[in-house]
């Protein structure tokens, strides 16, 4: 069972894509600041991040590009999850290495396919 | 040896006393020794006697006719020609005598004919610019009466013209003012980079600037068809464009919490979709927390859509159109807009301030006001402001019932024809984020239309126009040379003056006495600007003598409270800028100014000295004198104070400037070595 990793400091979304994620057959873990996040990469080794950006102390972008910077999660799929919908935002997470951008409010059903798809990208 | 004029009557008369004397005396002598040689005796001895004194006695009664007929005679006619020089209207008091008497009827005749002459050219003139001032009348109307500011300067950025709206936006700013340079007024080096590129063929370009705490926007047009002339307009952006900026910010920044609290109530939505489908009991309070969540989010985003309701509404009062207004002003616009000959609004209660789109509100009054007269009897409206919390309403009140609400829905459904794009009334209450509703007074006989409108934080009514400057343009200011040409050989009359006097607490400014009153005014373009004056009293910081006060007037109860020397001086020289300086008796003057630190490195002219380099052999060349010889009049109550006696210095200087010309003294660097020249002769003499 794949697991994923999802970084939200807001509880309520962090509620509803957990029991989502498990409804449609993944493990889901959660962190809910960027500390923590890169903690959890290295403890519970996700298959795959949802990240948020706006996070207490250090920020989703911050955390992409520590992740990317390291050789273990270079190519861990993350799937930024975010309220900053600026095109200068998107470009700015893909441009730091995000396999996608995804502005809330989003289709739940979308999310799940993209995280299905990233990951069946993954395995051999 | 330079070139001397007439030597002076006293030392003429020495010599010809001198010489009477020595020929006199030589006389006797010679005389006594005849007599002891010869010893003639009656008729011989007085003869011996008579001849021996001829000589000297010949000598004094030729002096005494050469000055009577002829000296004294020449001195009368030098000053009447000087008089006639500087004025053809001045006072005939010496005509010619003596041996020169001969000379009155063709002297007469030269100043008839010069009168005649100008007369002639002065309707010639009046003729020829006549049309050119019914224009350039219209022209000032215009410009007084527009509400922009604007400016216009010549291809080296001196300001030729400005109008009474610039000179208050510019309000204590000394940059403003004829014939002085832009980067004065506005020392901002996008400007200058601007005005190098503004296309010769109108178009115009736009600047945002700051300027003493204000961000201007200006838009500069360079004038088809002139040399280079360029007009600027000025709107004050600040306001604006903060607050603008500000509430775009804040909406910006609402979007992400939307998004976010949105994607949490959708999620849940989606969760408790999921979760319907899995119905049994373990569940249920998975079910309970999404529906807590669903809850949260919706008031989160309730509110969140409350805040930007608001900002939309802050956006809409701070619209650039929705601008401050006089209460009584907007009543009387209505007023004559609807019936331009009846009143049929009466303004009552406290007038107070408002924000509103005056067209459009006026348009939407007029429409309301159309409505209810088809309703009510033809008793007219009073028109009242009303202060609410935070809020203003513009109040129509009339002697009958108010208006159901029904009735009023169809009439905010009524198309403005008069506005642009025709708007509905309900289209200009949206704009103004407002809405109108009727209400019965407590009397019960009145009842009222109501408005609200946002308030603005003013107070007092609005200021009295000032009486429009004197002098706002000079358009021969382009004809100046360029500014930063050698100052030297810059022809007279082409020289920016301020010529300024000073009143003092006594004469022993080395022993402690210091200015009580600086007063200065400014000649461009050989006139004398009646307005841009310098004027401020000093606190001398010690008691002024009353002996002073018999001169000048001023008392300490005068002086009291006025700045100190310094301060005055560092706005004395702001005042000057790249003008020269001019004085009578210069040296007083400019020892009086020189106590503090600012430097007035720049030439000055001294009409004292100018005068005696003109007329060495007159006497008199004193303030009073030569206010006297020129026919120039000092107001009644201005000589001895600082501003009056500065005027007169410069109307002597406009009235010294043909002569000098007459004697080929042209330029600056002419007239500083003329002026060196008497100065040492002055000191010369003195030694």
């Amino acid at each position: 069972m794949a697991r994923v990793l999802v970084v939200d400091d807001e509880p309520n979304i962090v509620l509803s894509i957990e029991f989502l994620m498990e409804q449609a057959g993944f493990e889901v873990v959660t962190a809910d600041d960027g500390e923590q996040a890169l903690a959890m990469v290295n403890d519970s080794q996700p298959d795959l991040l949802l990240l948020d950006i706006s996070l207490p102390g250090i920020s989703g972008f911050d955390v992409l590009e520590r992740l990317r910077g390291e050789e273990a999660t270079a190519h861990l799929p993350i799937i930024m999850l975010t309220a900053h919908g600026r095109d200068v935002e998107r470009e700015k997470g893909l441009a730091l290495g995000a396999d996608d951008y995804i502005t809330k409010p989003f289709s739940t059903q979308a999310l799940v396919e993209k995280v299905q798809a990233l990951l069946s990208e993954e395995q051999p | 040896m330079t070139q001397r004029g007439l030597p002076k009557r006293q030392r003429l008369i020495g010599l010809w006393l001198l010489l009477s004397g020595i020929s006199l005396l030589g006389g006797a002598i010679f005389a006594a020794w005849l007599d002891a040689q010869f010893a003639p005796t009656g008729v011989t001895r007085i003869a011996l006697w008579l001849g021996s004194f001829s000589g000297g006695a010949t000598i004094f009664l030729v002096g005494l006719l050469l000055e009577r007929m002829l000296f004294t005679p020449l001195r009368h006619l030098q000053v009447q020609l000087a008089r006639l020089v500087a004025n053809p209207d001045a006072r005939d008091e010496h005509p010619p005598e003596g041996w020169l008497k001969g000379l009155g009827p063709d002297l007469c005749r030269v100043r008839d004919s010069w009168r005649t002459d100008r007369s002639l050219l002065a309707t010639a003139h009046a003729e020829g610019a006549r049309s050119a001032a019914r224009i350039r009348q219209e022209l000032e109307t215009l410009l007084q009466v527009l509400e922009t500011p604007l400016l216009l300067c010549d291809h080296h950025r001196r300001l030729m013209l400005f109008n009474q709206a610039a000179e208050d936006f510019f309000d204590g700013n000394n940059g403003l003012g004829l014939g002085k340079r832009l980067e004065a007024l506005l020392p901002v080096a996008s400007l200058q980079q601007v005005l190098d590129q503004l296309p010769d063929d109108g178009s115009p370009r736009e600047l945002l600037a700051p300027c003493d705490d204000r961000w201007l926007k200006i838009i500069l047009r360079r004038v088809p068809g002139s040399d280079r002339e360029t007009l600027l307009t000025f709107s004050d952006a600040t306001a604006s464009w903060s607050s603008e900026m500000g509430v775009r910010a804040e909406l910006a920044d609402m979007l992400t919490p939307l998004r976010q609290h949105t994607a949490s109530l959708t999620s849940a939505a989606d969760a408790l979709i999921q979760l319907r489908n899995q119905n049994d009991a373990s569940t249920s309070s998975l079910r309970q927390r999404f529906e807590r969540v669903i809850q949260e989010e919706c008031t989160t985003l309730g509110d969140n859509v409350a805040k930007i309701g608001q900002l939309l509404d802050d956006l809409q009062h701070q619209g650039e159109r929705l601008t401050p207004m006089w209460s009584n002003d907007f009543w009387q616009a209505l007023d004559e807009r609807l019936d331009p000959a009846h009143r049929l609004i009466t303004p009552v209660g406290m007038p107070a301030w408002f924000k509103g789109d005056a067209p459009a509100l006026i348009a939407l009054f007029d429409s309301l006001v159309k409505h209810l007269s088809a309703h009510l009897p033809d008793s007219g409206f009073e028109g009242e402001l009303c202060l609410g919390n935070k809020r203003v309403y513009l109040d129509l009140i009339w002697r009958g019932k108010a208006i159901p609400e029904h009735e009023l829905a169809e009439w905010r459904q009524q198309p403005l024809t008069s506005l642009p794009l025709n708007p509905s009334v309900a289209d200009v209450l949206r704009q103004h984020a407002s809405d109108i509703w009727s209400l019965a007074d407590d009397d019960s006989v009145h009842a009222r239309l109501r408005l609200p409108l946002p308030a603005i934080e003013r107070v007092g009514a609005p200021r009295e126009t000032a009486p429009p400057r004197p002098e706002f343009h000079d358009f021969g200011i382009a004809d100046l040379p360029p500014p930063d040409e050698a100052l030297a050989s810059r022809a007279l009359r082409s020289l920016e003056v301020v010529a300024f006097d000073t009143e003092t607490t006594g004469l022993e400014l080395r022993r402690g006495d210091t200015v009580i009153s600086l007063g200065a005014c400014r000649v461009v373009n050989a006139r004398l600007l009646a307005s841009e004056v310098f004027d401020q009293k000093v606190d001398p910081q010690r008691p002024i003598p009353p002996a002073s006060t018999a001169i000048h007037g001023l008392t300490d109860a005068d002086v009291a409270g006025a700045p100190p020397l310094d301060i005055v001086l560092t706005r004395f020289r702001d005042y000057v800028g790249d003008a020269v300086l001019l004085a009578h008796n210069a040296a007083f003057d400019l020892l009086a100014i020189s106590h503090k630190g600012v430097a007035f490195d720049i030439p000055v002219i001294d009409t004292l000295l100018l005068s005696r380099a003109l007329d060495e052999a007159l006497d008199g060349h004193d303030l009073d004198s030569l206010a006297q010889r020129y026919d120039l009049a000092f107001p009644p109550g201005t000589r001895h104070t600082a501003l009056g006696d500065a005027r007169v210095t410069a109307e002597l200087w406009l009235a010294l400037l043909p002569r000098l010309e007459a004697r080929g003294v042209d330029t600056l660097e002419q007239l500083l070595a003329l002026q060196a020249n008497a100065f040492d002769r002055q000191d010369a003499s003195a030694v």
